[in-house]
């Protein structure tokens, strides 16, 4: 056999082995959450209560949890990892291009139990100091900031989720950034573009890997379990403000699920919260790609 | 071939035995222990001493206690018995158990009832308390001082129950005279995570409040009524809860005692069953557990009604209330000769010669000798199959 063929056959057998992982991970969180969903059906997605001494549960406040801090988190990320990979390959010197993108990458690979102790003794102090006690005293009377702040929220935990963020989303960009044609940028200097408008045609250009950067961010400021579970303050209600404490789907697994094996429909809830979480995700997902095709299709 | 085709069949060679070795290790716990089992009876001329490793899990609340009785006992064996005890939480520590993958099960409470009962057809088991733990109850006022702010079960209940919202509530103030108590919110501190911490505290709040009995109940999780009302917070851990406390000021929160010493935190005087205020010392907790041994079951029969329920408040002028064991669960049976007595051989050890005051951990408490006759004699039951 060439040595060609062998090498095609190994990719293919790594490309299913990938696949076939996926698709059990699918399977496994179908067949172990489905008790719940024949238990309590779509209440369990609507319901607020995680009630275990009388086997009570329902997901939705880690639910908006989830969605809540992830949004904050993209909304004060995003802003940020564009300017990062911009700055850093354009108006950086290139000497210290190297050194800030390195730092950058070890931001992306540091152990978030790290982010989660510096946000809990450090950040959300800080936050709450400077940031929450403000809104809320002259902002109060606008429902996001109405209530009362303590330091751990939902609001901390979405802004300690942004700077975590922020390294993922940034490198995407940069590489996207980086690899644009040179003679592309030459073009827009010699139409006399100045440098704000050679990166804004720059930009527009790498849009697709804009939106995949973000997105990926995205999926790992909804899966992030133990950084969020020490300052998102884990408390099972509703929200009613982005100061309110709460959950997430993936911190609320994170907390319970040493003990899940004491009951007996608590293990089907949490993994009737993963479900639910992937489908969450898969359908943002979907309609990331989708827009994408949109916005390039528009040119 | 090429050195490029050389080296990807290397990879790939080397990954399929990571992989075959990591699906096989996956299959083992089903059948047989994770670790596997390697009694050999080493041959010495005149007595022939037992040498092994065995299993146990559960309680993180035990770990530290736990691991310091297992590397000592290999000391003094001279290394010829290895305890592995692993961390994983008092509910996974007891599904494990029952499953049959582990030798021995630390716990916070002891076995479920219906687990107990499934045991009764294959041989019985047996539980016993090794350690007493106790657990305080912490706030932060800032003006108030450690060991000054006095307390009741029913105060603290009605804290978490969200119907005393202020320091300054006459509840409060009618128990502390001599305290200015500021008129702030009372944040309410709780473990988020499961926890047999929980499990006893809750056990505590439902003995002196029929309300807290009612509405919520005790368990390793419940539904906290303070977070209804946007004051309780959930913190993950000991650790989550003592970061809590010292983050948030007017709260109040329950956490072993060992943390909130080494935290620093401040600690509130309970009023016991007798009606005096009192703080964990080894009197109290001494004086708790010799209360609580006309009431303690035999190692054999089922605990499950009795502790913490019943044990949570005991009797006695110094009793401390919130005075917990810890437990350790064995099947009666062993198949092995040899497992079954490096069980019995290690436990024996722990309650008599581990209860000595240097094989204590800082923070845990030795079981008086009536308490601890208790695994003694349920130990005298362990038998081959």
């Amino acid at each position: 056999m060439s040595s060609e063929k062998i090498f095609s056959i190994f990719l293919i057998a790594f490309a299913s082995i990938s696949l076939l992982i996926v698709t059990g991970i699918v399977i496994s969180l179908i067949v172990n959450s489905y008790p719940i969903f024949l238990m309590d059906s779509l209440s369990f997605i609507f319901k607020s209560v995680w009630n275990p001494v009388k086997e009570d549960y329902g997901i939705l406040p880690a639910l908006l949890g989830t969605l809540i801090t992830s949004a904050i988190a993209i909304s004060i990320s995003t802003p940020l990892a564009i300017s990062l990979a911009v700055f850093s390959t354009e108006i950086l010197p290139m000497r210290f291009r190297e050194f800030i993108n390195n730092i950058s990458d070890l931001m992306a690979s540091l152990p978030s139990v790290i982010y989660g102790l510096w946000g809990l003794y450090v950040l959300a102090p800080i936050l709450y100091q400077y940031v929450m006690i403000p809104l809320h005293q002259y902002l109060g009377f606008i429902p996001l900031f109405s209530t009362k702040p303590i330091p751990t929220n939902l609001f901390t935990a979405g802004v300690l989720l942004a700077i975590m963020i922020v390294p993922f989303a940034s490198s995407v960009i940069r590489e996207a950034y980086s690899a644009v044609p040179y003679y592309l940028k030459e073009a827009a200097y010699s139409l006399g573009m100045t440098k704000w408008e050679v990166i804004k045609t720059m930009l527009g250009y790498i849009k697709s890997a804009i939106f995949a950067g973000i997105f990926l961010a995205l999926g790992r400021a909804m899966g992030e379990t133990m950084a969020v579970a020490m300052v998102v303050g884990n408390t099972f209600t509703l929200p009613k403000s982005l100061f309110d404490m709460g959950y997430t789907i993936s911190s609320l697994i994170a907390n319970q699920f040493p003990n899940a094996e004491a009951y007996n429909h608590m293990i089907p809830a949490l993994y009737g919260g993963a479900f639910i979480l992937f489908i969450v995700g898969l359908t943002m997902n979907l309609a990331g790609l989708y827009w994408i095709k949109k916005v390039m299709s528009k040119g | 071939m090429r050195t490029s085709t050389k080296l990807v069949i290397t990879i790939v060679v080397i990954a399929v035995l990571i992989s075959i070795f990591m699906l096989s290790s996956w299959h083992t716990p089903t059948q047989q222990p994770i670790t596997t089992y390697t009694a050999t009876i080493t041959s010495t001329p005149t007595t022939v001493p037992l040498s092994g490793m065995i299993n146990g899990a559960g309680a993180s609340f035990l770990n530290p206690q736990m691991q310091a009785w297992a590397s000592r006992f290999y000391e003094i064996t001279g290394g010829r018995i290895q305890i592995n005890y692993q961390s994983i939480g008092s509910g996974a520590g007891q599904a494990k158990f029952k499953e049959g993958i582990l030798d021995f099960a630390g716990s916070d409470p002891p076995l479920k009832s219906d687990i107990y009962n499934e045991f009764k057809g294959k041989g019985g088991i047996i539980q016993f308390p090794v350690i007493i733990g106790t657990i305080v109850v912490v706030h932060n006022i800032p003006n108030v001082e450690s060991g000054k702010l006095r307390l009741t079960g029913e105060v603290v209940a009605k804290i978490y129950m969200g119907e005393i919202v202020y320091w300054d509530d006459p509840a409060i103030k009618v128990l502390n005279p001599e305290l200015n108590l500021p008129h702030e919110k009372v944040i309410a501190v709780h473990r988020s995570d499961g926890s047999g911490t929980t499990r006893v505290f809750t056990a505590y709040l439902s003995k002196v409040s029929e309300t807290w009995r009612s509405k919520v109940g005790s368990d390793f999780t419940v539904a906290w009524p303070v977070d209804e009302i946007g004051n309780g917070v959930g913190a993950k851990g000991n650790e989550g809860v003592s970061a809590a406390v010292q983050q948030n000021p007017y709260s109040i929160g329950y956490i072993e005692t060992a943390y909130a010493y080494s935290a620093g935190l401040k600690i509130a005087l309970l009023r016991n069953a007798d009606g005096n205020y009192v703080l964990p010392t080894k009197e109290a907790v001494a004086s708790a557990a010799k209360a609580l041994v006309k009431v303690l079951p035999r190692a054999y029969e089922d605990w499950s009604h009795i502790f913490p329920d019943e044990t949570v408040d005991p009797p006695g002028r110094e009793s401390y209330p919130l005075t917990s064991f810890s437990f350790v669960i064995l099947r009666q049976v062993y198949e092995d000769p040899v497992k079954n007595a490096i069980l019995k051989e290690f436990f024996e050890w722990v309650l008599t010669e581990g209860q000595k005051p240097e094989n204590i951990v800082e923070g845990y408490e030795p079981l008086p000798p009536e308490v601890a006759v208790i695994g003694l004699d349920g130990l005298k039951l362990l038998r081959t199959g």
